[in-house]
């Protein structure tokens, strides 16, 4: 059984990912050039993003070998204005799986930046050719890498290190490897092209294998607010997160060897000679506040056995039996083993408690989640049947199982924070739709925060009609915390939603020019596979979307049977035109007169009539 | 042969008679022109109200003893965008019967449609033009005709009588319809004519050309004194308008002869009191008129041969039994032993008995009868 354990172990990520890279999108030379470009990309604006930089991203794809027919090797490079990365971090950072710092719960486009590495492997299993990494982290000397990956060991291989002067911070990333341009190019121009509407704060550039340049400017100044790292909610949870949680609250009893003694007395502002136990606990008390739990433990640990350094050097501690209340230690003097009891009053009680039992079940709760109070805390232990107090140390398997459930089904919670949520806004939403389609009407919506599972999560829409878009719609744009997502729309959520709609109801009819921009921001997209194309109906995020959508379609519909009578005045102001003078012809013979009536001021006054309501709506649609 | 005075009065006397209508109707059609002419000039969107044809809108009038048209009407106006298209064909079909009528040109539903052309008026087919005939009639209460739109010919008349033409190039010049022996169609010429002499006693309305042709070789028109008209299946309006018009100028009753089923008696109903298509008009009937044959019992009291009834025959039946015209008399008990049977016979079914058992025996036996009715 062990020895089984052991093989699993030794097998890498790198060598999982090098078997499973199909997972991750790099299945073919078209999708892996695509996923390719967006690894990198969304890195460098990611990146840009934590630091609050408008970003500056350059994206160059060049054929080794133009002649050569595709799928060949390219070489992709991006380039960014972001902080770059510390010269001793770059070699772990893109020469080993799974070593990244996106690890906090967040909203960020990518998780683990996992992407990015696997991009490098692919390329290098494709081409054999190292990855070359530039940074600048201070805007004055830049280090160049060139590095492999070991992908039995998981670890990277410095093929070149070199410094010199640079102007300007920022990280560029450059490899080789095999793709197919003539199939992936249109999915990377409208790749480029949709990213640059969810990000109007970024400019990005696209010189392509054949020598086109695809320029899109920044046409917002101000980036959004950064999103904040949270704690996770209790709907979110399962048994494995609670039971790392307990792990980090709980500690060890510290070894007291010289250098934990040094950091004591260093701690309590003691000089370095000898002193008396009294004198110490006194220090000890007035001190306690400020101290840090290892040297609380030992002070702790003191009182009870009544020693000072010198003696305490002597002893090993070897049990704390708290519901005894006795602590065992080896005397190494005496060469026996030792018992103390321990006065369950006071403060040194209760910090042993905490560190050998964990913290209680409320403390846990509020300190270590979201948006739970002491009230709901205690709120909660009664639901789920446990003592407030009980220790989170001491909860059993069956126990961790119960309450985690309970953490679930729990109702009273407040719904998650979203303050980790980072969407665009409706303002810059709307401008970059009516920068990108100049459309005759506009209109978006930002939805209030919710919930699916524990992850909040913030739905963005907008609906336009008209102006530079083509018929045949609606046209779905579909995003995911700022990431364009392009393959796959058949199974998508959004999708569904849309399709769902009788647009006739809104006064939408035939082929009509409209487009819809859905964007879901949450710290988890429910995506459907790991290549990060489409999103699952999650009833919670249907829900939104639907709502959402309803509100922009009664706009549309406004805006449409508005257009619809300004279309009418038009088109009855022509009628006169057309039949008025018929009539008067008509009746002019009938009437036995020579001179036709003069019909032509009803023809002025309709037309008047007419022309005021088209501009009075023009006015409203334009004021909204 | 020279006309006596006291003729040429009577001549000058029609042709008064005759130009007097085409006044008035060009009168009243210049009066609805006026109107719209004073609208248009005021600054003021014309529009005129139409009497409703809708079903609801169709009564039956016990005293007229035929369908008119109910108090609704509506209003069209040229102040509607939707309705503007329909107003000013209205107002161009008025315009072009005002041109017929004036020059005493004749034309037909389908001329007006192609005429329609040359006016830059839409149609969409020839069904819209014929509705706003239609509507031309019930705005005016008077018939196509009257504007000089008639229906294509088909029922002709045979018989002692004298009539004189008012057509253009022929006014003045007379005509006996007993001249020729397949008969005289019944068109523009003979609908406008003045009716001037007759020594029959009697009109006989009959549904089937074949019989009307047996009719003429067979002398009914002497032996009974009578003018033979062969309606054509459903007498077409001219048709009944004639009949009418000899019902009351010259007095003369009229019977009528269909096929012994539904849609015969219905015929002889149509001629009687109108139809509802024709609800807006109140020169069409022969209220006096009378269906002598053949009549549901006369299958068996002549035991005809029968040919089974279809199912639309029957559905027509029950149909029938709803009008309040089959409420009472022959009618409903016609149409009750009608369905009582499910079988029908043909005028052509006494051939059975010889070819002119049905000139020498069936019809004497029914003028007779119809004396009583």
């Amino acid at each position: 059984m062990s020895s089984i354990k052991e093989k699993f172990n030794q097998i890498s990520p790198s060598e999982f990912f090098y078997s499973n890279r199909d997972l991750a999108g790099f299945s073919n030379p078209t999708r892996s050039l695509y996923t390719a470009v967006r690894e990198f990309v969304e890195n460098a604006l990611d990146a840009c993003d934590q630091k609050g930089i408008l970003p500056d991203v350059h994206l160059t794809i060049k054929a080794v070998d133009p002649d050569k027919s595709d799928p060949k090797p390219y070489i992709l490079t991006v380039k960014d204005n972001g902080p770059g990365i510390d010269a001793e971090h770059i070699p772990l950072a893109f020469g080993t799986v799974l070593y990244g710092s996106k690890f906090g719960l967040k909203q960020a486009r990518g998780m683990f930046g996992l992407g990015a590495t696997m991009a490098i492997l692919y390329g290098q299993i494709t081409t054999n050719k190292p990855v070359t990494v530039k940074s600048s982290v201070d805007g004055a000397t830049q280090d160049t890498f060139e590095l492999l990956l070991d992908i039995q060991k998981n670890k990277p291989v410095i093929v070149k290190h070199t410094t010199k002067d640079i102007s300007k911070t920022g990280l560029s990333v450059s490899i080789c490897l095999e793709g197919d341009y003539s199939k992936a190019g249109n999915k990377i121009r409208d790749y480029v092209y949709e990213t640059s509407l969810i990000t109007p704060y970024a400019s990005i550039t696209f010189d392509d294998p054949k020598e086109q340049k695809f320029s899109h400017p920044r046409f917002v100044k101000e980036i959004p607010p950064p999103p904040t790292i949270i704690r996770p909610h209790p709907h979110g949870i399962d048994v494995e997160r609670i039971r790392r949680m307990i792990v980090e609250s709980q500690f060890e009893i510290p070894i007291i060897d010289d250098a934990m003694i040094e950091k004591v007395r260093k701690d309590l502002g003691l000089s370095v000679k000898n002193l008396s136990f009294t004198v110490i606990m006194d220090k000890g008390k007035k001190k306690w506040k400020t101290l840090p739990r290892q040297v609380r433990v030992v002070i702790a640990l003191m009182s009870f056995l009544k020693m000072d350094f010198e003696k305490l050097n002597k002893i090993r501690i070897e049990d704390i039996d708290m519901p005894n209340k006795k602590l065992f230690y080896w005397d190494f003097g005496d060469s026996q083993s030792k018992s103390v009891d321990m006065d369950p009053e006071g403060q040194y009680y209760k910090q042993l408690t905490n560190t050998v039992q964990g913290e209680p079940l409320t403390t846990f709760l509020t300190k270590r989640f979201q948006r739970i109070g002491p009230t709901t805390a205690v709120k909660f232990a009664e639901f789920a049947g446990f003592k407030p107090e009980k220790r989170m140390g001491t909860l059993s398997n069956q126990e961790l199982v119960n309450l985690s459930d309970s953490l679930q089904k729990f109702e009273d919670f407040m719904a998650p924070d979203s303050s980790c949520l980072a969407p665009l806004g409706e303002a810059p939403l709307e401008k970059g739709i009516k920068k990108f389609f100049n459309p005759d009407f506009t209109s978006v919506v930002q939805r209030s925060a919710s919930a699916y599972s524990g992850f909040p999560f913030i739905i963005e829409m907008g609906i336009a009609y008209g102006g530079d878009i083509k018929s045949g719609g609606p046209h779905v744009y579909r995003y995911a915390n700022r990431i364009p997502l392009l393959y796959d729309e058949g199974s998508d959520v959004v999708l569904k939603v849309v399709n769902d709609t009788d647009w006739g109801r809104y006064k939408v009819k035939g082929e009509p020019p409209f487009i819809i921009v859905s964007h879901i921001c949450s710290t988890r997209i429910p995506y459907k596979t790991a290549g990060k194309e489409n999103v699952a109906d999650r009833p919670e995020i249907e829900r939104e979307l639907r709502l959402g959508l309803q509100l922009l379609s009664r706009k549309l519909a406004a805006y449409m049977s508005k257009r619809g009578q300004a279309d009418m005045a038009k088109k009855r102001a022509n009628l006169y035109a057309k039949y008025l003078p018929q009539i008067a012809e008509f009746c002019t013979e009938l009437a036995g007169k020579k001179k036709e009536p003069n019909y032509k001021k009803l023809l002025e006054e309709n037309a008047v009539e007419s022309k005021q309501i088209t501009e009075e709506e023009e006015n409203k649609i334009g004021n909204k | 042969m020279a006309t006596s005075k006291k003729e040429k009065t009577k001549i000058k006397e029609r042709s008064k008679k005759a130009d007097k209508k085409q006044k008035n109707i060009l009168e009243m059609l210049k009066s609805h022109g006026a109107k719209i002419y004073d609208d248009l000039e005021n600054g003021q969107f014309p529009k005129f109200s139409i009497p409703s044809r809708s079903v609801s809108n169709i009564v039956y009038d016990k005293k007229l003893r035929q369908y008119i048209l109910g108090t609704n009407a509506a209003v069209r106006s040229s102040r509607n965008s939707a309705q503007l298209r329909s107003f000013t064909q209205l107002m161009w079909l008025a315009f072009f019967a005002n041109r017929l009528t004036h020059e005493k040109k004749s034309s037909t539903l389908r001329d007006v449609y192609y005429s329609s052309q040359a006016f830059a008026i839409e149609f969409e087919d020839q069904s819209e033009s014929d509705n706003i005939i239609v509507d031309l009639e019930a705005v005016t209460s008077k018939p196509r005709e009257d504007f000089h739109i008639f229906p294509e010919e088909r029922s002709s008349i045979f018989g002692d009588l004298t009539i004189e033409y008012t057509i253009p190039g022929y006014e003045g010049k007379t005509m006996n319809l007993s001249n020729h022996p397949d008969g005289y169609s019944i068109g523009p010429s003979l609908t406008t004519a003045e009716l001037v002499d007759t020594s029959a006693e009697i009109v006989i309305a009959i549904e089937k050309g074949g019989l009307f042709t047996r009719f003429v070789e067979e002398q009914v028109d002497k032996k009974f004194k009578s003018i033979i008209i062969n309606t054509g299946g459903q007498a077409p309006r001219s048709t009944r308008t004639l009949l009418k018009r000899l019902h009351e100028e010259m007095k003369l009753p009229v019977i009528v002869l269909t096929d012994g089923d539904v849609y015969g008696e219905h015929i002889a109903m149509v001629i009687k009191s109108g139809s509802a298509n024709a609800a807006h008009l109140r020169e069409l009937t022969v209220p006096d008129a009378k269906w002598v044959g053949v009549w549901a019992t006369d299958i068996e009291k002549y035991k005809l041969p029968t040919i089974p009834m279809t199912e639309s025959d029957i559905k027509r039946c029950y149909d029938l039994q709803k009008d309040p015209r089959y409420q009472d008399g022959i009618w409903k008990k016609e149409l009750d032993v009608f369905l009582k049977l499910k079988r029908k016979a043909e005028l052509e079914a006494f051939s059975k008995y010889g070819l002119t058992n049905i000139t020498d025996k069936y019809l004497p036996q029914k003028l007779e009868l119809a004396k009583s009715l």
